[in-house]
């Protein structure tokens, strides 16, 4: 595994293995509103704007080409071939396993350990979008090496990049919570501190449980913003107060000062645990559901059983066990 | 009790006494009235004729100053201004609020700063109000109004979409469940009572959402709706001629604006742009031949400069301060126009990374370095991304001339009619962003900030 297929395991795959059957229902509803984007050579998806009529046309089309990768638009248009007359697009989250900033592996692709961390980073960020902004219409993607959210909500499709940003910002953890909160009925000069994790509700606990996993999954190695070497030991060496949320003690052992950096170092690493750059964008290709990913020899497959999925269980192409 | 007019001019009350009482005619006339309320009112400072309200149209104007002032002047004196927030202003406060929105959106523009201004202002004055009002009233008044603003029992976050959008309101400040926005101590205990293990809940509501998240809401959502209303009347305006006093009253606005800024340009850092050179989002269509050949990806030769020198500058400045050329010699930093980099973050680095990846070879991955040349040019230091705590270390690098590009970057230079009359790729965008306005094409569809070719794993 992990190795790039050859022509002839494309070829396999695609005439042998691949089926139409497999395609998610959210891809092909409307498939002839999507752009299409295929790589046939390994450099990149080239062979753009390409439209399908239906299901069947595809199929032959991939029969036929085998393509080294192939990718559908997030994008609906009414006119996908030159990408005009944009409509609405899915909103992404993007948690690539080899990218994360934070991971318990030494591994420099991905390996089983990075990617079920990636899936539960990934469950993590669904569960908050479904309990707390009651997004709908939520797919889970495998994408190979790392993990396609694709949200299909109405009221988020029509939106814009600036909306996708703000949302991304809650969900991810990416902005240290607010200390101050006014009191008017005491008076407009009264005002109380609240650490984040002294607030188990709403947008403050979503910060404090994106950050006892990073601190839990710390190497020692990372080189994190804000963070030095002394202070990312002395978090590791007390974070086994985490387990049962000592959190008070937690930061009166850090210092406060410290506490502020590492609260702040680690947003940042919240925000780059997703690509943004995906979330934001209105119109791009993502790998298709189904489809080979060449370079590492895994299927791009849809999840449906997100606490149990393996993909090492269902996104391994046939050829690849029958390989030497 | 206040009228709700006075907290929110939008409410059907308020149409109700622009219906009677607002007439065109007598937009600038003296109001005997109303300058009796401002001289009778106890704290008013009536020492300086010029401080009392006159007219309608004066009011209109004086509501602005009132905001700028505070803002930038250090010897201010709410004093000078004590009849915006007396009840009794009411119908004539409702009546300069329709005059203004008619001003600015039928002569300025939605988007102009004026605009800009007068919903700030509004903003402003609605919260002082209701820091005024005595608790109970405060509270009572604040859910009234909301019970109009939002029909819904609980409401859904979407339904304030665009205010997150816009950056008024902040989900991480909501306190969200299941997508509603909880603000019902009621509510607020049924759902969370059972979490707080060392405080009572009812406390804990009355910290963290308590009044303030409502009065939050209300202020953004009206400030919201002022946009929107500026947007309707300038939808509707096309058809209707224009009052002269709207025309004389957009001018005095405008003027004095200019005044004030001027006066307080220091606070203002690069003193706003003027005319047809604003802030906005990217148009790729306005791009010039030489940036849109950039944007789709250019082969080996010239590849780092005309990503890191020729695109990075084109496309920070066309986002952020197009009139950079105008206003030579003045000394901007990004974080003057977009304080907390967000435009920067969100827009114009994905752009340009989209254009390095877009290059054959793409452009980091043999050269990753140049992501640290490209935050030197944008004025935050050699590092890998920008971070306001670098900023100054080197400076924001301002667009090649076209005479540079033909010299450095020859095979991007194909010149098309445009390119005959500027010297910048700048002025190319500007222009023709300004004759793509004049042919009503709309600068803003959905898809106007997309990151074009792209894809990804
Ligand atoms: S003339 Fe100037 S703007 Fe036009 S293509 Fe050449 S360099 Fe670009
Ligand atoms: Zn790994």
């Amino acid at each position: 595994m992990f190795k790039t297929a050859t022509l002839e395991e494309r070829r396999r795959y695609y005439r042998e293995e691949w089926s139409e059957k497999d395609l998610p229902k959210f891809i092909t509803d409307e498939l002839r509103m999507r752009e299409f984007g295929f790589d046939h050579l390994g450099h990149g998806p080239n062979d753009r704007y390409k439209v399908f009529r239906g299901k069947d046309s595809l199929r032959r089309f991939l029969r036929y080409k085998t393509p080294f990768a192939a990718y559908i638009s997030v994008a609906f248009y009414n006119n996908p071939r030159r990408r005009g007359d944009w409509i609405k697009s899915e909103y992404v989250f993007d948690v690539d396993a080899k990218d994360l900033p934070i991971r318990s592996c030494d591994c420099d692709g991905v390996c089983e350990i990075c990617l079920s961390e990636a899936l539960e980073i990934v469950n993590n960020l669904i569960d908050t979008l479904e309990s707390d902004l009651g997004i709908k219409n939520i797919h889970l993607i495998y994408s190979g090496r790392g993990y396609h959210i694709r949200i299909l909500d109405d009221d988020i499709m029509d939106s814009d990049s600036e909306l996708r940003s703000e949302i991304l910002k809650y969900v991810a953890g990416a902005e240290v919570p607010k200390l101050k909160y006014g009191n008017i009925s005491e008076g407009s000069g009264s005002s109380y501190n609240f650490e984040h994790f002294s607030i188990p509700i709403a947008y403050p606990k979503v910060f404090t449980k994106r950050l006892k996993y990073n601190i839990q999954h710390l190497k020692g190695t990372e080189e994190i913003d804000d963070i030095n070497k002394k202070l990312l030991k002395d978090i590791i060496k007390n974070r086994d107060l985490l387990e049962d949320n000592q959190w008070g003690i937690f930061r009166s052992k850090i210092g406060p000062r410290r506490y502020k950096n590492m609260v702040t170092g680690m947003a940042r690493v919240n925000l780059a645990t997703i690509d943004a750059k995906v979330s934001i964008d209105l119109k791009r290709i993502l790998r298709l559901p189904t489809s080979l990913h060449s370079k590492v020899s895994m299927k791009c497959v849809e999840v449906k059983d997100r606490e149990w999925f393996d993909p090492f269980k269902s996104a391994v192409p046939k050829f690849v066990e029958e390989r030497e | 009790m206040v009228l709700l007019s006075f907290i929110n001019p939008l409410s059907e009350e308020g149409q109700e006494i622009v219906k009677e009482k607002g007439n065109l005619e007598n937009v600038f006339s003296s109001n005997d009235e109303l300058i009796y309320i401002a001289t009778h009112d106890k704290r008013q400072n009536i020492d300086d004729d010029s401080l009392i309200p006159e007219s309608y149209g004066d009011l209109a104007i004086k509501r602005i100053q009132w905001y700028i002032e505070r803002k930038n002047n250090k010897n201010f004196n709410n004093d000078d201004y004590s009849y915006l927030f007396n009840e009794k202003i009411t119908e004539a406060d409702v009546i300069s609020f329709h005059l203004i929105s008619q001003a600015i959106a039928t002569k300025l523009s939605p988007n102009s700063r004026e605009a800009r201004f007068f919903v700030e202002s509004q903003g402003k004055i609605i919260e002082e109000r209701i820091v005024k009002l005595p608790e109970q009233e405060r509270k009572e008044i604040v859910n009234r109004i909301l019970n109009q603003l939002i029909f819904q029992e609980s409401i859904n976050w979407k339904f304030l979409k665009e205010l997150v959008a816009s950056k008024k309101i902040s989900l991480t400040d909501l306190v969200l469940d299941e997508g509603n926005i909880i603000l019902d101590k009621e509510d607020f205990i049924n759902r969370f009572g059972n979490k707080f293990k060392d405080r009572a809940p009812d406390r804990m509501y009355d910290i963290i959402i308590g009044d303030s998240i409502k009065e939050l809401i209300l202020t953004k959502m009206i400030m919201q709706n002022t946009e929107n209303y500026l947007q309707k009347i300038r939808e509707m305006s096309s058809k209707i001629e224009v009052h002269p006093a709207i025309s004389e009253l957009s001018e005095k606005i405008a003027q004095s604006i200019s005044e004030l800024t001027s006066k307080y340009s220091g606070f203002y850092g690069v003193g706003v742009s003027e005319g047809s050179m604003k802030i906005g989002k990217l148009i790729k269509e306005a791009f010039p031949p030489c940036i849109a050949t950039t944007v789709e990806g250019v082969s080996s030769g010239g590849r780092n400069d005309a990503i890191v020198l020729l695109l990075t500058s084109f496309v920070s400045y066309a986002r952020l301060y197009p009139a950079i050329f105008r206003n030579e010699g003045v000394d901007v930093k990004i974080s003057d126009i977009d304080p907390n980099l967000t435009i920067t973050l969100n827009e114009i680095l994905p752009l340009i990374y989209e254009a390095a990846d877009n290059c054959s070879p793409p452009l980091f991955d043999d050269q990753p370095q140049e992501k640290i040349n490209i935050t030197s040019k944008l004025g935050f230091g050699m590092y890998e991304n920008p971070e306001l705590d670098h900023e100054g270390e080197t400076t924001w690098y301002t667009p090649m001339s076209c005479e540079k590009i033909k010299m450095h970057l020859p095979q991007l230079c194909r010149p098309d009619k445009l390119c005959a009359k500027i010297g910048n790729p700048l002025s190319y965008y500007s222009r023709a962003k300004w004759l793509m306005e004049k042919e009503g094409k709309s600068a803003n569809n959905g898809n106007s900030n997309n990151n074009g070719n792209s894809n990804n794993d």
